[in-house]
């Protein structure tokens, strides 16, 4: 190991107890984030990343429940502590960045209500000084006329000023993590680049460590270390950035990357990965991609694919991994 | 959705009927499972049966004065013979009950037939065409809206009874009335409603293709807003029924109709003599208010768009 | 920048002062708003009362010897006989100087004004005290089933409600009556007070109006707590899926303050909109539970005056009413604003 773990999780298992059944939304992640990396995790929308990010702060909306597993942060398991103590660690150990910059504030109170309600929750300052410390972090997110905009309510602001604000408030207590949840999905591409960018730089100010949460193959390039890939509630690869991109092994990394516009060259070549994500009540047998695998044998449909450390430092989860490094199969398809 | 899914849909497009009727067997299978709704659906059921085949159901001739024609009594408690009791002038409360749930059902149905013609017209129009005729229409409406809806309508009726033209059924100008002036919440919604089917690109690509107002008014506007025209109607008729008994609680319906508010108002006269001749009607009032209010909820579950994938 | 001690609450008031302004000129707004609203159910009613009939017949109907004359004084004293649109505006000019006529039947012609000054308290102790409890209680309730949605106790609840909405309030008045005022003797059976004052009880005035008020009470806030049960649950349901509920929780904030700061605030946008429409449907809906409970107010007072064609009673108290429920639209419109920035703030 490089360097040290802040974050590892074992094994969690989160479920959705619906009228129409249990929804295996997490089942059984393991994944760890280093000290000051960005860990990108990626996958389709359903795929169950964003309810691991809420599973880490215990905040998983009913009828979700978090069934098993370990999330040990700084050596401590999460999953053991009181809501009391869980409170203590929400916002001012790991913070959290919503999808919806639009949504993410609450409209009926002013920005500087929603700050300074925050800064006060977890360090001990009188309203002043909370107002000074938001009228501060608006400067560090590059917000013009900090002192103006911060009595302003929601609905007067932007989209990528919402958001702005959004990383100001989770940033307000000086977390050690920073869970970010398709922090750029709704923005324009413009402004999703500036925002990439202010994220990218608080985070190596603050020495923060981050999991970036996309279903954007382009919005980890730039920012992610590592990345993890995720399907149907379970991991399926584990690499560098670098590792995903130049040499991915599992054929749904693979079909992910292929179907990024600026990755294949030709606008009609752009390949699409067949059908949709599985029914998460009752999920494929075996591994959970194989109804659209394209390499898909007839093992898949019953054995569950381990995650295997392939090349160092490289983990995939399919029978078929060794196979693909021979670079044989790859390309046959296309 | 998924290929497999859309490919099974046209799959039933194909051997079956057009595109609306898969539509509505969808509604009709999630509304299978809400068994608050089927509930809804049988006391509605029920009760229309009990109207429809009341001169079989009831006990004695509509009107007649059996425990004061035949025992020189009036008020009886309930008995075997007289299932319910007898009211003030000894007529058998089951039977009235009977006979009245035709008239009930007469107003709730008129009314809210009335409200919601009234409530679609003004409401789509003011929604499509917006503007000037929004504008006015809206005003007219709010009007209807915060105006003492059950004190208006008392002077209403009184001016019913006095105007009331020979052959023009009493409780009908009672229905007419209670309809004519509850379109207005109605109207509102339909108008809301309206205006997020407008902003679909459908519309535009239909008034690109030159189709005339009219034309997107009713083969385009009204489909899209069938579902939510659907369940409020039916929420409608509860809230007529209860008008209705209202209005004859305090003596402004048609004393020559039988419905069940009449024979509460009745009854009021001798609570604690009578319990039962209030009892009754009242119970049936409720149950079938809220048989369609259920039924109404169910609908609504049944028929979101939102909810339909 | 302003000095530190200050600067909080000077910013504060700045900003607070801009809000204020722009809030007095929301009031203004919807004030002249609801002016056209007044006139026009003022003159609905006006036309229709004279549709009615007419009300020297009736008074004189029964009266054998009265003579064709005086049956033209009466109604030209009454102003009967001027064109509709001159006792309308005659009524208008009088109403803006506070005087809304002379009841025609009621004894001695007593003024109107008098009459709903004497009755509209009756109505109103009823309606506010219906209407405080039913809030006080609904909004717990919803909030608690919202948050426990399908649980046991949020299956009773919402059943509970929606039955509660279906049965008529002079249906629960008269099973209550039977119950706790017939049967079990509990309560007095109608009316604001006891006529012998000895029968008051410990011959305090006040309990014994306590002892009336119970029962009417108690089935109007019953029958107004069942909406607003099911509003504020299903308001509280829709905001708890909202995605600032789940950033408070995540930025550590205290389930309380979560439920009861941030979701309450956003979930009582639409029962404050509904209270005040529903505020102006129970005054009008007086007469039905002041005949159920015998309750001397301003709906009895209506509906005889209905009946007798009392043609200023009808329109006095119609007008009476009608300022009511808009101003009970102004204070919704008011608080709705001041829960609302969007609203406040454009």
């Amino acid at each position: 190991m490089a360097s040290k773990e802040i974050l590892k999780i074992e094994n969690l298992t989160t479920y959705f107890y619906t009228w129409a059944g249990v929804v295996k939304a997490v089942d059984g992640v393991s994944l760890d984030v280093r000290e000051g990396e960005t860990l990108g995790l990626v996958g389709e929308s359903g795929s169950g990343k964003s309810v691991t990010a809420l599973s880490i702060l215990r905040i998983v909306p009913r009828p979700g429940k978090i069934i098993g597993g370990k999330i040990i942060y700084k050596g401590e398991n999460l999953l053991e502590k009181t809501e009391g103590e869980m409170q203590q660690i929400r916002g001012k150990e790991i913070a959290y960045i919503s999808q919806e910059p639009g949504t993410s504030l609450n409209p009926v109170f002013s920005i500087a209500d929603q700050l300074t309600e925050v800064i006060r929750r977890h360090q001990n300052v009188t309203k002043e000084e909370a107002l000074k410390r938001a009228i501060e972090l608006f400067r560090i997110v590059e917000i013009a006329d900090p002192e103006i905009k911060v009595w302003n309510y929601p609905h007067q602001l932007s989209g990528g000023m919402k958001q702005r604000i959004a990383i100001a408030k989770a940033l307000s207590c000086q977390p050690s993590l920073l869970l970010a949840d398709e922090p750029t999905t709704n923005l324009d591409v413009t402004i999703q680049a500036q925002i990439l960018e202010l994220m990218k730089n608080l985070k190596e100010k603050l020495g923060m460590s981050m999991i970036l949460v996309t279903h954007d193959m382009g919005v980890v390039a730039g920012v992610a270390d590592r990345i993890n890939v995720m399907y149907a509630g379970r991991i399926c690869e584990v690499a560098s950035t670098k590792t995903i991109f130049r040499n991915p092994l599992h054929p749904y990394t693979r079909a992910l990357l292929e179907a990024v516009p600026n990755v294949a060259l030709r606008k009609d070549k752009l390949k699409i990965i067949p059908g949709t994500i599985p029914n998460l009540i009752s999920p494929p047998s075996g591994c959970r991609f194989h109804p659209r695998c394209d390499f898909a044998l007839a093992e898949c449909a019953s054995t569950v694919p381990p995650l295997v450390e392939i090349e160092s430092e490289h983990y995939v989860a399919c029978i078929r991994a060794k196979e693909f490094t021979e670079k044989t199969v790859r390309g046959v398809k296309r | 959705m998924s290929n497999v899914i859309r490919g099974k849909r046209l799959e039933t497009l194909v051997k079956r009927k057009p595109a609306g009727v898969s539509q509505w067997s969808i509604a009709w299978r999630r509304f299978k499972k809400n068994k608050a709704a089927l509930a809804g659906l049988v006391i509605v059921g029920a009760i229309i049966v009990i109207a429809v085949f009341s001169p079989i159901i009831a006990r004695y001739p509509l009107n007649y004065l059996a425990s004061f024609n035949e025992e020189g009594r009036i008020r009886m408690p309930p008995s075997s013979k007289y299932w319910f009791g007898t009211d003030y002038i000894g007529r058998d409360v089951f039977s009235q009950l009977v006979y009245g749930a035709g008239n009930v059902l007469y107003v709730g149905f008129g009314a809210a037939a009335i409200a919601m013609s009234l409530a679609i017209a003004i409401g789509i129009a003011s929604g499509y065409l917006g503007g000037l005729v929004d504008n006015v229409l809206m005003r007219i409406t709010e009007i209807f809206l915060v105006i003492p809806f059950l004190l208006i309508l008392l002077v209403f009726l009184r001016v019913a009874m006095a105007i009331a033209p020979s052959g023009v059924g009493s409780l009908t100008m009672v229905t007419l009335m209670i309809g004519l002036f509850s379109w207005a919440s109605n109207a509102r919604i339909i108008r809301g409603e309206v205006l997020r089917v407008k902003q679909n690109e459908y519309i535009e690509a239909a008034i690109a293709l030159g189709a005339s107002k009219w034309r997107i008014m009713f083969r385009h506007v009204l489909p899209n807003v069938l579902h939510v025209i659907i369940v409020l109607t039916t929420l409608q008729i509860a809230t007529a029924i209860l008008v209705e008994a209202g209005v004859s609680f305090l003596g402004f319906g048609d004393p020559n109709s039988v419905t069940w508010g009449q024979q509460l108002q009745g009854a009021s006269e001798a609570v604690k003599e009578a319990w039962w001749e209030g009892i009754f009607p009242g119970l049936f009032i409720t149950l079938l208010v809220l048989g369609f209010n259920l039924l109404g909820n169910g609908l609504r579950d049944a028929l979101d768009p939102r909810l339909r994938e | 920048m302003p000095t530190k001690r200050e600067g909080f609450k000077a910013i504060r008031f700045k900003v607070h002062n801009i809000a204020k302004n722009s809030m007095t000129k929301y009031v203004l707004r919807r004030l002249l708003y609801l002016i056209p609203i007044f006139f026009g159910i003022l003159i609905i009613v006006f036309v229709a009362t004279r549709m009615a009939g007419d009300p020297v017949k009736l008074m004189t109907g029964l009266n054998p010897r009265i003579t064709f004359e005086a049956r033209e004084r009466l109604t030209q004293y009454y102003g009967l006989d001027q064109p509709l649109y001159y006792q309308f505006l005659k009524f208008v000019w009088e109403m803006l100087q506070g005087n809304l006529g002379n009841s025609y039947a009621i004894r001695g012609g007593t003024a109107v004004t008098t009459l709903v000054g004497n009755y509209a308290w009756e109505t109103f102790k009823l309606q506010l005290a219906a209407l405080f409890f039913s809030l006080v209680i609904a909004i717990p309730i919803g909030i608690l089933s919202a948050r426990k949605q399908y649980s046991k106790l949020d299956m009773t609840v919402t059943t509970t409600s929606l039955v509660g909405t279906c049965i008529p309030i002079f249906y629960m008045g008269i099973v209550a009556i039977l119950i706790f005022s017939y049967f079990l003797g509990w309560f007095p059976y109608g009316a604001a007070h006891s006529l012998d004052p000895t029968r008051y009880p410990f011959g305090s005035y006040l309990l014994d109006e306590l002892w009336h008020m119970f029962l009417p009470v108690a089935a109007l806030t019953f029958a107004e707590l069942a909406p607003v049960v099911l509003l504020v649950r299903s308001s509280m349901l829709e905001v708890l899926r909202q995605d600032y509920i789940l950033a408070a929780r995540a930025s550590g904030l205290s389930e309380r303050t979560v439920i009861y700061k941030h979701a309450l605030r956003n979930a009582l946008i639409p029962v404050v909109t509904y209270v005040g429409l529903y505020f102006g449907g129970m005054l009008a809906g007086a007469p039905i539970t002041e005949k159920v409970f015998n309750w001397p107010g301003v709906g009895r007072l209506y509906v005889e005056a209905i009946s007798k064609l009392d043609f200023p009673v009808i329109t006095g108290i119609t007008v009476f009413v009608t300022l009511m429920v808009l101003v009970a639209n102004l204070i919704t419109d008011i608080a709705y604003a001041y829960i609302d920035p969007r609203i406040r703030i454009e």
